[in-house]
């Protein structure tokens, strides 16, 4: 084959792409001026945002591969592997997975951390009863702000560091199938971010996460960064929903057969599912948004042939399997855990894998209990009430699992144990709390206010947040080398427990005493317990900043390097060197045995690691 | 294996859990009944949403004991005395264990479910909603002219929504439009909840209503009154600026005759002014475009 | 159970064999994803058809564009794939290739060309109701995908010389028709609900 020594010489990193954006901004502008149907440079901005991403995306270098291939150029070798060893792969382009997944890491660590001073804003606000601290329009702001930065988190905070991280090692494959996909699902999730947070310089937006339409239709020109920044989501939920199933359906390594797949594996790969086919629903409805918006058609005006219900059928057909997007990997971390701690294998893998699948299924038919006192279809609501309801038989599956492992265990009470177990406790919480939204008359009170607000607190922060802290001591030290410092993990679990209870129980109360969610000035009996909330709040965001001690202590001060094995896990991705090498198996593992055999007489190790001699198919 | 075999080495443990969760429940659904369940008594509604929450607690309660009771037992008798790491026994599931754990999830869920149909269609919670224009299975246009529904005894109210305030009109007395809610008590009503610019919802908290208005919608909401005293009112959903003041705290439950004599005032009041609003329609739609700003 | 061994084989061949099967299933995945896409604009479709809001779903002498129009869109869609589809069964390096895929990028381009002329005569503005919201939204995000294929479609135009890419990558070259053929399906039930039971 005949190759062209062309070769596209731009060098390719953010510097770049940042060059790149702002002009790529400006003539998004232009262009929406010269076609832009309103007067509120609506288009243009939708426009700027879109060219600037793609002018960001072409900078880091996703342009080259397409276009060395259709000019039949010379392919830039992304990954040079003299230059893959600095700090400096972590800022460029790579097609390495464990890059990859310490660049999502770090991004997402930064993106939390504006999250979270701006809910300390708005439970700082929320001191007084009254809006003298904050004014109304930025305390509504502010309050999207948190939100949708938070669902860009949540939607990503597994999936993206640990299971791209971590999907190769525990399937025994050299790559994923997929790795520009996967790198695209990465590279757009700073654009998101800056999009989101460029809303401040337009006053914000005013419709929460849920971007309810009329008033998402006649809000200013914040709401565009809303339209963009999840736009570009829904493209991260997609490119890496196709890559992760792709890569577990076609790259698992001999004798990984689908019922030695660990449970984490499952729960990406659940969780892949509802991101694939849910990401498009949302994309279209933000599309129908951006158009009432820019050229004045009418989805979702009731006076021009529209609807609201258009947008609030279609955004929570989106909206509930993406809770479960949080979810499902949270669980599959628990099951993959908790064995391993435990000392037992799984006690009913089947069973376990059975309630991942059935969670996810059944998050299709639900998404009208969002809607019970909306005025959509009455007669759907006992429907709607059961199949809620009917989640809970799944989810106590997976409860029935866990508790079943721990039966007659020996526990080895490390920092990730600690934090299953503080995940049991508060998603049982959620669950249950979850039981009582689901039930119409008792939603008719609660529906909107701050019960609703607890009840998803404790699911996602008290659930996946506890669930991504039991990752991060657990498999942090494979991915950077470094043990966490378990003395004060001890201490950051405990802190955080107990300042996340204080903060989100009196918030079920505060509910009950009617008070809505999203509101700046609040009923004056209620500002005890909102003052209690708030200072707790305050010691929830502390605990945080002692697990980022935490990381800064171990891996810069007292650098205590992690043997390959720190908790004697059966399962592969323990098996393999720390630091984990470039090419993850020398040699093709061969997979003799499940992963959770302890306690088994004569159980063979999981891999024969000196496996086949031969390569996994490039990469 | 037998079905319900105990194995020797789980009964110790599973006696002494049984008699845990035995007295703790017991315990724990006494204290949670004593609790006096929002939103009280005001309605009849009202009433069977407090009843409802009142029976989730109580169900509630012995299945987040049973769970933490678990967890808390596994991490005090389950945790490992030896210095080195042991195995467990090699427990790899119990299909009737498993079996009962759903059935027994399956009967709770089903039972949930039926009671919550059953309060849903007892208390005619906004058992119907006008779908604006030609809607699905419903004829008849959008012109909507006197009073809709009609039904029997129940009175007429429509509560609207607009930015940041809720008005009421009373079709029963010409439609007259009052900016606080006044009802009399013991007299069954529907009420008509739309909007006349964006979506908001509809909350008198005592009254155990909620129900959100959009803009070209009747969202309709039976209630029943049976105490009188003061309520509030509030918007639940998001509605821009000034969402968080939208509230009102002088709605009323009366008697008949205090009514009376109110709404008598309010229509002479209103006399004025009524030539300025549209009539009476079960919704209203706003002007063509509310874009940009 | 079986033991797989098919994705570890060590000769190139098997690589490229591995790669063709995960280029498969991801445009199984991705068209999966699309469909999903469109299902949500076929709901907004039948949505606001039958609720009619403020009886304009299609206001005083607002109605389809011509539907001989649509149909010549749709025509072309068709022929595009089914031409690509005719001439990727062919072996590479064969003349029917070389003939057909050409035929086809002509044909794509022409679809959109086409689409997008409809798409300035349409005979509404888009702000007079739900049809033309629901129109100009399917017809273009329909189109913009249509758009992209070809321009992926002219790649392989380009790479069918004796040294192309597509020479060397002839499996993903033919799973492409796949996306082509479901575009134009789509472009079909489109048709069907925006002309004929607008
Ligand atoms: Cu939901
Ligand atoms: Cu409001």
């Amino acid at each position: 084959m005949v190759v062209s020594e062309r070769r596209l010489s731009l060098p390719n990193n953010p510097i770049t792409g940042i060059v790149l954006a702002i002009p790529g901004y400006f003539a998004g502008v232009w262009l929406g001026t010269l076609f832009g149907l309103d007067d509120d440079q609506n288009t243009g901005i939708i426009l700027g945002y879109l060219f600037a991403t793609a002018a960001f995306l072409i900078g880091i270098g996703f342009l080259n591969y397409p276009l060395e291939r259709l000019f039949g150029w010379q392919v830039t070798p992304v990954t040079d592997p003299a230059e893959n060893t600095g700090i400096g792969r972590f800022f460029r382009l790579s097609l390495d997975h464990k890059v990859i997944g310490i660049q999502y890491l770090v991004t997402i660590l930064i993106m939390l951390l504006f999250g979270g001073i701006g809910a300390m804003l708005i439970r700082t606000s929320l001191l007084v009863p009254d809006s003298t601290i904050t004014p109304p329009g930025n305390y509504i702001s502010l309050i999207g702000l948190h939100a949708v930065m938070m669902i860009f988190i949540t939607s990503a905070v597994i999936v993206g560091p640990f299971g791209n991280y971590l999907v190769p090692l525990m399937i025994g494959a050299r790559r994923m199938a997929f790795p520009r996909l996967e790198a695209l699902s990465f590279w757009v999730v700073p654009p998101a971010a800056v999009i989101l947070a460029a809303a401040t310089f337009w006053g914000g937006f005013p419709t929460g996460w849920t971007g309810y339409p009329p008033l998402s239709v006649q809000a200013g020109q914040g709401m565009d960064s809303y339209i963009v920044g999840f736009a570009l989501i829904a493209v991260a939920l997609v490119t890496s929903g196709i890559n992760m199933l792709a890569t577990i359906i076609g790259l698992r390594a001999p004798g990984m057969t689908w019922t030695r797949l660990p449970m984490f594996v499952w729960g990406i790969f659940t969780t892949s599912i509802l991101g694939l086919l849910a990401a498009p629903v949302l994309a279209a409805a933000l599309i129908m948004l951006a158009m009432d918006r820019t050229v004045n058609t009418s989805f979702f005006l009731a006076s021009n042939g529209g609807s609201n219900y258009l947008w609030e059928n279609l955004f929570w057909f989106f909206g509930h399997p993406e809770v479960y997007i949080f979810i499902l990997p949270a669980f599959g971390i628990i099951m993959e855990i908790v064995p391993h701690f435990a000392r037992k294998p799984l006690w009913g893998y089947r069973t376990g894998v059975v309630g991942l699948f059935g969670v996810a299924l059944l998050s299709w038919f639900v998404w009208q209990h969002h809607l019970f006192v909306s005025g959509i279809a009455p007669v759907l609501r006992p429907f709607y009430m059961l199949s809620t309801e009917l989640i809970s038989i799944p989810t106590g599956i997976i409860f029935l699992v866990v508790l079943g492992t721990l039966w007659r265990a020996r526990v080895w009470f490390t920092v990730p144990m600690l934090f299953c177990m503080g995940f049991l406790f508060n998603f049982l919480i959620g669950g249950i709390s979850g039981v009582y939204l689901s039930d119409v008359p008792t939603d008719v009170t609660l529906h909107g206010s701050y019960f609703s607000m607890a009840h998803f607190h404790y699911t996602i922060m008290g659930g996946e947040i506890f669930a991504l802290m039991a990752a991060a001591y657990y498999w942090l030290p494979k991915m950077t080398g470094k043990m966490l410092s378990p003395t004060i993990g001890r201490i950051h679990f405990w802190w955080m427990f107990i300042a996340f209870n204080s903060t989100f129980f009196p918030l079920f109360i505060v509910g009950l005493l009617n008070m809505p969610r999203r509101v700046a000035a609040y009923n004056p009996d209620l500002v005890g317990l909102n003052r209690w909330v708030t200072i707790s709040a305050y010691f929830l965001f502390g605990s945080m900043l002692v697990f980022a001690g935490n990381l800064i202590y171990s891996w810069f001060f007292v650098a205590r390097p992690a043997v390959a094995n720190p908790w004697h896990a059966r399962s592969l991705e323990w098996q393999v060197p720390t630091p984990v090498p470039a090419a993850n198996f020398d040699r093709v593992p061969v997979i003799v045995a499940g992963p959770y055999e302890y306690g088994i007489p004569n159980a063979r190790p999981v891999a024969d690691l000196g496996g086949i001699v031969g390569a996994t198919g490039g990469g | 294996m037998g079905a319900f075999r105990i194995d020797e080495a789980d009964r110790p443990h599973l006696v002494r859990l049984l008699v845990i969760w035995i007295v703790l429940s017991a315990i724990g659904v006494l204290a949670v009944l004593q609790i006096h369940y929002p939103p009280y008594d005001q309605t009849v509604q009202g009433q069977d949403q407090s009843r409802t929450l009142a029976l989730l607690t109580a169900l509630a309660t012995p299945v987040f004991i049973a769970v933490v009771m678990m967890v808390l037992y596994s991490a005090v008798f389950f945790r490992r005395t030896t210095p080195e790491l042991v195995d467990g026994p090699p427990m790899l599931g119990n299909t009737p264990v498993q079996i009962a754990w759903v059935a027994i999830s399956a009967i709770v869920v089903l039972f949930l479910a039926v009671v919550g149909i059953a309060t849903l269609a007892s208390s005619n919670v906004a058992h119907a909603v006008g779908q604006p224009g030609r809607a699905i299975g419903q004829a008849g246009g959008q012109t909507g002219s006197g009073t809709p529904g009609g039904a029997g005894s129940e009175m007429q109210v429509q509560v609207i929504a607009q930015q940041w305030y809720f008005t009421y009109r009373y079709a029963d007395y010409g439609g007259v439009e009052t900016t606080h809610l006044y009802l009399p008590v013991d007299r069954p009503v529907e009420l008509h909840i739309t909007s006349i610019d964006i979506i908001h919802s509809f909350w008198a908290y005592q009254l155990g209503v909620k129900a959100d208005a959009n803009p070209g919608v009747d969202n309709i909401f039976h209630v029943t009154p049976q105490k009188t005293g003061s309520f509030q009112v509030r918007c639940a959903e998001l509605c821009g600026l000034w969402h968080g003041n939208m509230a009102d705290s002088e709605g009323q439950v009366v008697s008949q005759s205090a009514f009376d004599i109110w709404i008598a005032q309010q229509q002479k009041d209103f006399e004025v002014i009524s030539k300025a609003v549209p009539s009476y329609a079960p919704y209203y739609f706003p002007e063509p475009l509310i874009k940009g700003g | 159970m079986a033991v797989r061994t098919r994705a570890y084989e060590a000769d190139a061949a098997a690589a490229a064999a591995l790669d063709t099967r995960l280029a498969g299933i991801g445009t199984w995945l991705f068209l999966a994803a699309d469909l999903f896409f469109f299902v949500a604009w076929w709901f907004a479709f039948f949505y606001l058809r039958a609720l009619n809001n403020h009886q304009d779903w299609k206001a005083q002498g607002i109605g389809p564009p011509s539907k001989g129009y649509g149909a010549i869109v749709l025509v072309l869609a068709l022929a595009t794939a089914i031409t690509y589809f005719l001439g990727s069964r062919q072996a590479t390096m064969a003349f029917l290739f070389r003939l057909l895929t050409p035929v086809a990028l002509v044909l794509g381009i022409a679809t959109c060309l086409f689409q997008g002329y409809e798409m300035w005569h349409l005979g509404f503005g888009l702000t007079e109701g739900g049809y033309p919201s629901v129109f100009s939204g399917l017809s273009g995000a329909w189109v913009i995908q249509f758009a992209l294929a070809t321009a992926w479609l002219a790649s392989i135009v380009t790479q069918t010389g004796p040294a192309g890419d597509t020479i060397v990558r002839r499996q993903p070259a033919a799973s492409f028709a796949w996306i082509l053929l479901y575009l134009a399906a789509i472009g079909l039930v489109n048709y069907f609900l925006l002309y004929v039971v607008a």
